[in-house]
């Protein structure tokens, strides 16, 4: 039986459902080293900014119970190295690029999106609006994220929209009481996507020094422990909006992926997991196969949103 | 190049307290490794603990490397449970390596504790390529603590036993005896080890003016460079501040280029 594991975000066609989340992957390079990159339905790079960022002072991260919590505070290498430097070679492998953004303000993101069309960096955008590890040092512990408020994520996504044609994606926080109100602000603002969830807000003290164990106090926790969060929140989001959803947080088999696909994503981006097993990525593709095989699935479209619900 | 590999555990022994050694076995990571380079250990199937644990790799044999341990939290602990004839999924070999210059003629290493875990494979490595044994100054917390010496004995290695407690050799810290050696312009210094210890030897060079590399280590999540983790800030060959990751840029990194000044303490 022919399989297919196409997906479109936007009028972008995917090979296959599965990508990576953006800061686990780097540029692809590292990775390459591992398995052929342009398997992927798509490769999510490292989140860009205008200039580069040395990111947070270390430690960074921390390993938590089933997960880990990382303030890497978006240390990057900047718009102008990647385009320079890290693009080629994801082009050369014929990879399809998912340009995560960050910018301080409205014009930054308008502005690094339209560089990025501009310079064929990449085939969708991916907005960050919900990285927990940049603070407004005036207010290092309150400072909002975009994400959290419906109103900013609104036009920040229309500010963009209006000034790229690229698929666009907006990544939101699970740091929210209720996500499907900014997920709908997204829509309104006209995104291709929604990416959830951005990591959950966490911390961990030394009760020998009762110091914080991440330098910045604050971190944001990824990995199978988060799991269950985010497929509530992937469920929720998808039966609200119409455009499609990216699923992450925690997936480490085809199983997992399964959950998301079922619950209502129509991909999936493998995170933290990717630092144990850098094949997983690849076994979740050949996993996600055998399963529409072994349940005579012709197309994995049809598995999208199909819960159950008794 | 395949860097995942299930290896057979074929040596698995209490060598101090907490402290082991593992030998495992793999033809491939044998024939890759080069001293100085480290593996990642999945110590547990499941997901406690999640990540893997980065391992200095102690000696490089035909068929395999083996590593030395200190047991100092949940994964080592767990580590040190598993049993000889036990498969565990090892990573590597990963980083750079200790560059062995021929133009020095003198080769000096300076351990502390369990920072002695990649030094077997170097002495090794300088015997192989310059055919000479380095001055070792071994320093531990008490005589338990200084592992390795009948080791480097046999490779012919002349050295300096330092303990905090006096319990073997020079009662006090290794940079004391470092500071006391009187050794020619052409000496090029090895260290790993505390952090402090090794701030404190990387001064001294630089007093003397000799080469000083130094193998770090670092909490990470992936060993490969990219969650950028284990960064710290240094200054390479360009020009600007950078954080340079301690799993691809080094562990081993000339000391000079380590910004020192903004390395705040734990």
């Amino acid at each position: 039986m022919d399989i297919n594991l196409q997906v479109s975000i936007g009028n972008l066609t995917l090979k296959n459902p599965v990508t990576v989340a953006s800061g686990t992957f780097g540029y692809g390079e590292e990775y390459s080293e591992y398995f052929d990159i342009s398997e992927l339905g798509a490769v999510t790079v490292k989140s860009l900014t205008l200039q580069p960022r040395l990111g947070n002072v270390p430690p960074r991260i921390v390993e938590t119970p089933a997960g880990m919590l990382n303030a890497i505070g978006l240390q990057n290498v900047g718009i102008e190295t990647y385009l320079k430097s890290k693009l080629p070679f994801l082009r050369e492998k014929k990879c399809t690029i998912i340009a995560n953004i960050y910018g301080t303000s409205v014009d930054e993101y308008v502005k690094l999106a339209e560089l990025l069309e501009k310079e064929g960096g990449a085939d969708a955008i991916e907005m960050n609006l919900s990285c927990p590890n940049v603070h407004d040092a005036k207010n290092k512990f309150k400072c909002p994220l975009i994400a959290q408020s419906p109103e900013w994520v609104e036009k920040y996504t229309l500010a963009v929209r209006s000034s790229v044609k690229l698929p666009l994606i907006v990544k939101l926080s699970p740091n929210i009481t209720d996500i499907t109100e900014p997920a709908l602000s997204a829509e309104r603002g006209g995104a291709d996507a929604i990416s959830i969830i951005n990591t959950l807000l966490g911390m961990a003290i030394n009760p020998e020094t009762r110091k914080p164990k991440l330098k910045n106090v604050v971190g944001g926790l990824s990995g199978p422990a988060i799991r269950p969060v985010a497929l509530k929140m992937v469920w929720d989001v998808s039966r609200t909006v119409k455009i499609p959803v990216i699923g992450m947080g925690g997936i480490c088999t085809a199983s997992d992926a399964l959950e998301f696909l079922i619950a209502g994503a129509r991909m999936v981006a493998i995170g933290s997991y990717l630092f144990r097993d850098p094949l997983a990525p690849i076994r979740i593709i050949q996993g996600l196969r055998e399963y529409c095989l072994n349940n005579g699935i012709d197309d994995i479209n049809k598995l999208i949103g199909s819960v159950i619900i008794e | 190049m395949d860097k995942l590999h299930e290896c057979l555990i074929t040596l698995h022994n209490l060598v101090a307290p907490n402290h082991y050694r593992m030998v495992l076995q793999s033809k491939e990571i044998a024939t890759q490794s080069l001293p100085g380079q480290f593996v990642m250990l999945e110590v547990s199937p499941g997901y406690y603990p999640f990540l893997r644990r980065p391992m200095s790799i102690e000696r490089i044999f035909s068929d395999g490397v083996s590593i030395l341990y200190k047991v100092c939290g949940e994964g080592t602990k767990i580590l040190s449970t598993l049993s000889t004839g036990e498969k565990i999924n090892v990573q590597g070999p990963l980083g750079n390596s200790f560059p062995i210059p021929k133009e020095y003629s003198h080769y000096l290493i300076v351990a502390g504790g369990i920072g002695v875990a990649p030094f077997p494979a170097l002495v090794e490595g300088i015997l192989k390529v310059r055919g000479i044994a380095p001055e070792i100054i071994l320093a531990g917390k008490d005589f338990h603590h200084l592992l390795c010496e009948k080791d480097f004995r046999q490779m012919g290695c002349k050295i300096h036993l330092v303990t905090e407690d006096g319990s073997a050799g020079h009662k006090g810290l290794a940079t004391d005896i470092l500071e006391t050696l009187d050794l020619p312009d052409s000496t090029i210094v090895y260290t790993c080890g505390p952090l402090p210890m090794i701030k404190n030897v990387h001064k001294i060079c630089e007093q003397k003016k000799w080469l000083c590399y130094a193998s770090l280590e670092a909490e990470m999540a992936c060993g490969e460079g990219v969650c950028l983790g284990c960064v710290i800030p240094a200054k390479m060959e360009i020009e600007n501040e950078m954080m340079a990751r301690v799993c691809r840029e080094g562990p081993v990194f000339d000391t000079q280029v380590i910004l020192w000044d903004k390395i705040g303490e734990k």
